[in-house]
């Protein structure tokens, strides 16, 4: 498997680390706002556990910590393990102009 | 208390015996090379400041840094890119107190400047089967057309990081490699060259930087 590193090109896999899911977004509490403490609970249970099993193509977190040192997000098919996008996850090189949308 | 003495010596004061190793010939498949007495400087661009540390580049330089996985010649030092927003820059050992203060100097306030010159090691391999040699332990395309004179990249070779560029070829015509690893890894890195290159014969010597 080779993964087109939007910095350094393709490259074989064994230069990436995987993450996971790109799509969970970390709970975003005012203090004291009046949430229910089991809301709060329930939302971070959810961030931190809860996992979709996708078959078909998935945004994911990989690390090109071989090479360029730079956090990406990439979309693969968990199916065939084809990818259709890999971009710089966002905060990656401020003057890239390919960033993946958050 | 005991006075301790620090003698600085290469990383490959043990691995490196020079002369002629492998297979016999009239020429030597492989030509390697410690490049010593180098001063090499890791530049990370602040946040947001990517241009202003590439106009820094070129007024002390003379050369725009580079954006891509390229190593670019300057007036007094190489700037090879090293990742998004950052390149290493090497240059001969001179005097690197004003070497540093230079760069300290016109990078100030765009980029923050590390010191490597005594953190990596430069391994230069050379000669008219050294792609071959290179092809047995990196997984990068080495082809002319994939990786010309002035390509750069950073890779990982038996999971190793190494920084690997191509300058000029050489007087015989065949590519030249400049390798840059952590010191502590060159020792490994030196043999798995060796090794490598010994159905070729390599010849094996140390140089200052030029």
């Amino acid at each position: 498997m080779r993964i087109a590193c939007p910095f350094c090109g393709e490259r074989e896999n064994g230069e990436f680390t995987y993450l996971g899911d790109a799509s969970p977004k970390r709970p975003n509490f005012a203090v004291d706002s009046g949430e229910s403490p089991g809301g709060v609970e329930d939302a971070f249970y959810d961030y931190v556990y809860l996992r979709d099993n996708v078959a078909g193509y998935m945004r994911e977190y990989w690390y090109h910590g071989g090479g360029c040192r730079s956090w990406l997000i990439a979309e693969r098919n968990t199916v065939t393990h084809e990818f259709r996008s890999v971009t710089a996850a966002p905060g990656v090189g401020a003057a890239k102009p390919v960033q993946a949308g958050e | 208390m005991v006075d301790y003495l620090w003698n600085t010596q290469s990383p490959l004061q043990k691995a490196l015996v020079p002369g002629r190793h492998g297979a016999a010939g009239a020429h030597a498949g492989v030509t390697l090379n410690e490049v010593r007495d180098i001063v090499l400087v890791q530049v990370m661009a602040r946040r947001g400041k990517a241009a202003e540390t590439g106009k820094a580049a070129k007024k002390l330089f003379g050369v725009e840094a580079p954006a891509t996985p390229k190593a670019v010649i300057g007036k007094t030092a190489t700037l090879i890119w090293s990742g998004p927003d950052q390149f290493t820059v090497i240059a001969p050992r001179t005097d690197e107190a004003s070497q540093l203060a230079a760069m300290a100097q016109v990078f100030a306030g765009s980029a923050s400047l590390s010191d490597q010159s005594d953190g990596r090691c430069l391994i230069r391999v050379s000669g008219p089967r050294g792609r071959d040699a290179i092809a047995k332990f990196s997984s990068l395309d080495l082809h002319d057309l994939a990786f010309p004179v002035g390509a750069a990249a950073n890779t990982s070779v038996d999971h190793t990081a190494v920084n690997l560029w191509r300058e000029a070829n050489g007087a015989d015509g065949h590519p030249v490699y400049n390798m840059l690893v952590f010191t502590s890894f060159s020792d490994s890195l030196w043999h798995t060259i060796v090794d490598s290159s010994l159905e070729y014969g390599v010849e094996a010597a140390s140089a200052r930087a030029a």
